[in-house]
């Protein structure tokens, strides 16, 4: 029924269980991460210590002044009293800043390490893989998700360790001062860890699933945006919107029930250590007035701050594992996408393979994105060495998938494809890729400059080499009119080319590396006249002595191609010459007659109109 | 090109509208968040009640300890005890309860206010007109309802309790000093201006540290999207190795912009911890001093250090927050910006649809 149907099963069969061991495990790779830094590592702890050693003097002189200046009277000790907490307290300062900054730094780098490794991975993934994917969701993982991870690794070592320290360095003092009383702080440890504890064996799988859901909902609002036209077409909006505000309460209900278990748990340890206080002062007194172990003043003001200092290091520490939930929801979200499988891969056997002659078998290959549905069904044909073959059929035949098969963006599931005679997974992927050149249908040049964008495939390309093949694209006079020439920026920042122009830089691009085959995905179909013919001039040019597939869309490239292969629902139909197909009064004849001659009479109808 | 009042905002505003400062004043902004808050004005002043106790019960506290030390442990007199006993622990505790409520029930106030005014965006969404959904506009009415909207979340989770939990916290410490010995609170206050100056000061420094080191952060996104982008193209050309090594490089001046970001803002809390230092140091000095003339106790120079040490923490805490509440008040506009923008085109009424063939 409703659109948002499957976002409210989603959320209603949030799990809370699974989700600890998930995090335990994120936890221990992103500890793995730490393993190069162990420097750092060691930097924080030993500063940390030496933090938490320092922060209790001033309590300890505080109350030694109170002793002996103000009671004892001797205020000869004041000034150097003084001294001794003003240094200890730029002790702190110093061990503070310290660790802050290590951490960060090392944080820094670990999630530069993190990032380096999702990104490598990401330049392997499979065409299949960006099919399925938004970019945009990719960056917000590498950046949003790495983000919370950061904020975690640049205080979590830091906080564990002082809360450790500062308790540990407290109970030694407090123990000099009195055994018997440590008894009292002592005994509200075990509290406070037991409420502590319950407060996130309550609100951890609350905090996660609330993540999730604020995830699926920003997607869900991106989904209806996007699609708006869609959604409006279809009068879906009242469903739409209604099942948004419907998983909308789901996620208020959750914040607000997690909100009332850490209203209720976040302040205990304060308020246990708060009542810790009246039993000091309590027991303090009695014991002193009874004859029993006498205190002074000071010892008492002593036991009191502390423990009212104790309660922020546990405060801190359970506001840790807050932050920790965020980031364990972060990380596995990218290292879901670095442990993705890359699907096509270089056998074990693979190995270099120069290409002398350019030929092209294609024996019962089956393919599909899916197994069950396939694209192509026992496709077979042979392109001899320096053979144009135009690939032809309707949207959906199969036809972009099957020049894409050639330098294995995708993999088969049947027969072979073998280029002379060597079957293409026998070649190492790089070495496959590099020897055949590929223009895709999507003229993408990246941003830098034009000479860039054409030797990007060898960047060792020389000037003249550069200038060739932009002759043979017949881009070089376009080049020649710009002011930088072949250093001109293109991209935002610089000039804007014209699709067709693009086109001509990719077909430049594709010829740079001087490959044996090229494949080229030519459906620029818009375009006026004058545009097509370069581009068409281009083409044959490019074309000559190299075995290429082409995906045609003009007429012109058809009837120059040598030989042309028809699809239809991803089987070949017919395979032959222009004049053995027209012969033949099958498909292609009709195609050409209805579809191209239409076309091209609609082409120079354009045309005149320019003139 | 449009006119005053609220119906210039009858359209969304364009990049460079929104690229401008904030227009509409704070107090106009907060009526309209108030007007979602309504609903639900008696956790609202329950929550806020409770949040000024929280801080009251808060700074009884260390008056207790002043009462505890002066009245009964120094001169011995246990009979004290059992009136400081039962007010200790009832300040104690309803100091735990105020909390409660105070988290609990903004809480629920944040959320459902939050929540309310996002439907009322995904309801604005549906009928405004659908060239607000050209390209290049997409993402910037996707962060509407999504980073907008969490923005202000944010801020009414903890920003507005911080807010007003600091202030009278800072205020009460303050009090309670002047009540205490109004010498040592004088010597406390003239703290005050050294350690605003250097707490904003030391911001605009972090701030700005921290937008060169966002500057980079986005090149590097920028780099990505390029990247991913024309990802087909960099695999069919078989440049994944330098397209990984440009990648490095760029992470590396972006770890090289965060660290110095880092050591500007890592001196930012150990320096305000000095400052409090100082004034500890000067108030037991001074105290010292003035100790056996009127009024100064032992008990009450602990409560004074005490105060000071209690005063601080806001303090800082309120300056962070200053750079919390200029961003929500941004996302709150932004946000009202969609919901007042008309609805173009209406839907046809019903009768008239179904004449539709």
């Amino acid at each position: 029924m409703s659109v948002a149907q499957p976002l409210l099963d989603y959320v209603k069969a949030l799990k809370p269980r699974r989700s600890f061991t998930e995090s335990v495990s994120a936890m221990k790779r992103l500890l793995g991460y730490h393993r190069k830094y162990s420097l750092y590592v060691a930097l924080t702890i030993v500063l940390s210590l030496a933090r938490s050693y320092l922060f209790t003097l001033e309590p300890l002189y505080t109350s030694l002044i109170i002793d002996q200046v103000i009671v004892g009277g001797h205020s000869d000790l004041l000034l150097g009293y003084l001294e001794i907490i003003l240094l200890s307290g730029v002790g702190v300062g110093l061990c503070a800043f310290a660790m802050t900054y290590v951490q960060g730094v090392m944080s820094q780098y670990i999630i530069r390490d993190i990032r380096s490794e999702y990104y490598s991975s990401l330049q392997e993934k499979s065409f299949s893989f960006y099919d399925s994917i938004a970019v945009g969701d990719l960056i917000s993982r590498a950046t949003m998700d790495l983000q919370m991870a950061d904020s975690f690794v640049r205080m979590w070592l830091g906080t564990i360790f002082n809360a450790l320290f500062l308790v540990g360095t407290t109970f030694v003092i407090l123990y000099s001062v009195s055994p018997t009383m440590t008894l009292i702080p002592m005994a509200t440890m075990p509290l406070i860890f037991y409420f502590t504890s319950r407060l996130w064996v309550y609100t951890m799988p609350l905090f996660r699933n609330m993540q999730l859901i604020l995830g699926k909902l920003s997607s869900y609002i991106q989904q209806d945006i996007i699609g708006m036209k869609t959604v409006r077409i279809f009068r879906r909006q009242g469903d739409i919107v209604d099942g948004f505000k419907q998983v909308e309460r789901i996620y208020v209900d959750t914040a607000v029930a997690a909100g009332r278990m850490q209203a209720i748990y976040m302040p205990v340890s304060s308020t246990l250590l708060s009542l810790g206080i009246t039993l000091v002062y309590v027991y303090a007194a009695y014991s002193t007035l009874s004859g029993g172990a006498a205190f002074t003043v000071g010892d008492i003001v002593l036991f009191a701050r502390y423990l009212m200092r104790m309660s922020f290091p546990l405060r801190d520490l359970s506001q840790l594992l807050g932050t920790w939930v965020i980031a364990s929801a972060g990380l596995e979200r990218v290292f879901e996408v670095t442990d993705t499988h890359r699907v096509v891969e270089d056998l074990p056997s693979a190995r270099d393979i120069p290409i002398t002659k350019g030929k092209v078998q294609f024996e019962h290959v089956t393919f599909g994105y899916s197994k069950k549905r396939p694209v192509l069904t026992d496709v077979s044909f042979t392109a001899t060495p320096g053979e144009k073959i135009a690939v032809l059929g309707a949207t959906g035949s199969g036809k972009s998938s099957l020049i894409y098969l050639v330098p294995r963006f995708y993999d088969i599931d049947s027969g072979r494809i073998a280029i002379d005679g060597i079957d293409v997974r026998e070649f190492k992927l790089s070495s496959l890729r590099r020897q055949v050149g590929v223009v895709l249908q999507d003229v993408f040049l990246f941003s830098g400059t034009i000479k860039d964008n054409i030797a990007l495939g060898r960047p060792d390309a020389s000037p003249e080499e550069v200038v060739e093949v932009a002759k043979i694209a017949r881009i070089h006079d376009f080049i020649e009119s710009l002011p930088n020439k072949y250093d001109s920026e293109v991209g935002e920042r610089g000039v804007t080319l014209s699709g067709g122009q693009r086109q001509r830089m990719t077909i430049a691009r594709a010829l740079i590396a001087n490959p044996r085959i090229l494949i080229m995905d030519d459906s620029l179909s818009f375009v006026d006249a004058r545009t097509e013919q370069e581009i068409q001039s281009a083409v044959e040019e490019a074309t000559r002595s190299r075995t290429t597939f082409i995906i045609a869309q003009r007429l012109s490239t058809i009837k120059n191609a040598d030989r042309i292969v028809v699809f239809e629902d991803g089987r070949v139909i017919e395979f032959g010459t222009h004049a053995e197909l027209m012969a033949a009064n099958g498909t292609y004849r009709r195609i050409y007659e209805t579809q191209f001659l239409g076309k091209a009479a609609d082409i120079s109808n354009k045309g005149g109109d320019l003139k | 090109m449009s006119g005053p009042g609220p119906s210039r905002w009858a359209t969304f505003s364009t990049r460079e509208e929104e690229a401008r400062k904030r227009t509409t004043p704070d107090r106009v902004l907060m009526e309209r968040v108030y007007g979602y808050a309504e609903k639900h004005k008696r956790s609202l002043f329950a929550g806020m009640a409770s949040i000024v106790l929280t801080s009251l019960t808060g700074l009884a506290s260390p008056y207790m300890h002043q009462l505890a030390i002066d009245k009964i442990i120094v001169p011995g007199d246990l009979s004290g005890f059992t009136w400081w006993i039962p007010l200790f622990v009832t300040i104690v505790l309803s100091n735990h309860l105020f909390q409660y409520i105070q988290t609990y029930r903004m809480r629920l106030v944040g959320e459902n206010v939050v929540a309310d005014m996002r439907d009322d965006i995904m309801d604005k969404l549906q009928t405004i007109s659908l060239r607000y959904f050209s390209e290049g506009e997409i993402g910037r009415i996707i962060s509407r309802p999504i980073t907008d909207a969490n923005t202000v979340r944010i801020f009414l989770r903890v920003g507005l309790t911080s807010i007003l939990m600091d202030a009278s916290s800072i205020l009460g410490a303050f009090t309670m000093m002047y009540i205490l010995d109004y010498r040592l609170a004088t010597l406390a206050l003239v703290m005050l201006p050294v350690s605003l100056l250097t707490i904003w000061y030391l911001g605009k420094y972090s701030r700005a540290a921290y937008r060169r080191a966002a500057v980079v952060t986005a090149g590097l996104t920028a780099r990505m999207q390029e990247d991913l982008a024309g990802i087909k193209v960099i695999q069919s050309m078989v440049i994944e190795e330098k397209v990984k090594e440009r990648f490095e490089e760029q992470q590396d001046s972006t770890v090289k912009a965060n660290s110095r970001a880092i050591l500007i803002s890592s001196s930012y809390m150990p320096l305000i911890m000095f400052l409090r230092l100082i004034g500890t140091i000067a108030i037991l000095w001074y105290g010292t001093e003035l100790f056996g003339t009127a009024g100064v106790t032992i008990g009450v120079l602990v409560a004074f250090t005490e105060y000071q040490f209690n005063y601080f923490m806001p303090l800082m805490d309120l300056m962070a927050m200053y750079d919390q509440y200029q961003s929500a008040m941004t996302a709150i506009e932004r946000l009202f910006d969609l919901i007042d923008t008309k609805a173009e085109v209406l839907e046809a009424p019903m009768e008239r649809r179904l004449e539709l063939p």
